[in-house]
């Protein structure tokens, strides 16, 4: 397993795409992500939506992204790191943002390797 | 030796933190600043403290005001956050830019200390235009920020449980049990 981190819009994807030869039909969108799909695919983009879907659905994002990690284990991740800014008001935003934090310490741990990508400038974190 | 240890929310800054802490055998002091409001407040303190059990800390609760400590000589410090810290001073103590001070606070704390760990915040980075307080408030977490790891040792940036060392040596101050943990730091 994979992961790719950083900040909105810093070329995580494409990064992806070109660094690990992706197509983009092989790419699932965490806003829209089924599980049953998860055979078919490399690629899960935006992995912090999917946590706030798990979220709103009732799910625990933790058992479900270890069960999507074993399911698949050479899986590519892509997660934002939302958590460098003010508390939010409101709770279900606190909950999300502590979530993807606890759930990027789990794929981070898990993962092979961890880049984290700046204005499209990848640095290898980890592996 | 002064450590300070940034990164956004649960992604294992205190578990660096008390992994550095406790590879010292000096009396360990736990600053605690966050005031028990609330029932979040209640469960993150809970939290922590949970966490901490079992690796002998004594607790000084002190939500304002870090100069007034008196720890041990030589003794292991650790302290969370400056982001509660900073929010007591501006918003309990009336202090618009309580920098100054609190840097001072720390730099008294840390000639006694063996190793002193500070735990912050970054809390600029959303891009979103908040009031002038809120504002206010990123900025002067901002400035401390700057101050202390001009003072520090060693400076480290959690991402994902993740410790990258932004300052200092890199073989020194990057515990092997991190590096090789079987669990993500924030879920020890």
């Amino acid at each position: 397993m994979r992961l790719i981190t950083g900040g909105a819009y810093q070329g995580k994807l494409d990064f992806a795409i070109k660094n690990y030869n992706i197509n983009t039909a092989e790419i699932a969108n965490g806003e829209s992500f089924n599980i049953a799909d998860l055979s078919n695919i490399r690629c899960i983009n935006n992995y912090h939506l999917l946590v706030k879907k798990l979220l709103e659905n009732d799910e625990n994002p933790i058992s479900a992204t270890s069960e999507i990690i074993s399911e698949n284990p050479d899986i590519i991740i892509i997660i934002n790191e939302i958590g460098s800014g003010i508390i939010p008001l409101e709770k279900s935003e606190r909950i999300w943002r502590e979530q993807v934090g606890k759930v990027g310490c789990l794929l981070a741990e898990k993962a092979d390797t961890v880049e984290r990508i700046t204005c499209g400038i990848a640095v290898r974190i980890k592996g | 030796m002064l450590i300070l240890i940034t990164g956004g929310s649960k992604n294992g800054k205190s578990s660096i933190a008390e992994k550095i802490i406790t590879s010292y055998n000096s009396k360990r002091f736990y600053i605690a600043t966050m005031i028990p409001f609330g029932e979040e407040a209640f469960e993150a303190i809970e939290r922590h403290r949970k966490i901490r059990l079992n690796k002998h800390f004594e607790t000084i609760e002190k939500y304002t005001d870090i100069q007034e400590i008196d720890i041990d000589n030589n003794s292991s410090v650790l302290l969370e956050c400056i982001g509660n810290l900073c929010a007591n001073e501006m918003f309990e103590n009336k202090i618009e830019k309580p920098t100054d001070k609190i840097l001072s606070g720390i730099l008294k704390i840390n000639s006694r200390a063996e190793v002193f760990v500070i735990v912050t915040n970054q809390v600029g980075e959303d891009g979103i235009e908040y009031p002038k307080d809120t504002m206010n408030y990123i900025k002067n977490i901002g400035e401390i920020n700057k101050k202390i790891s001009k003072k520090a040792d060693c400076v480290i940036e959690a991402v994902y449980g993740i410790p990258i060392v932004l300052k200092g040596d890199r073989l020194l101050y990057q515990p092997k049990s991190i590096i090789q943990g079987e669990l993500p730091p924030c879920l020890l």
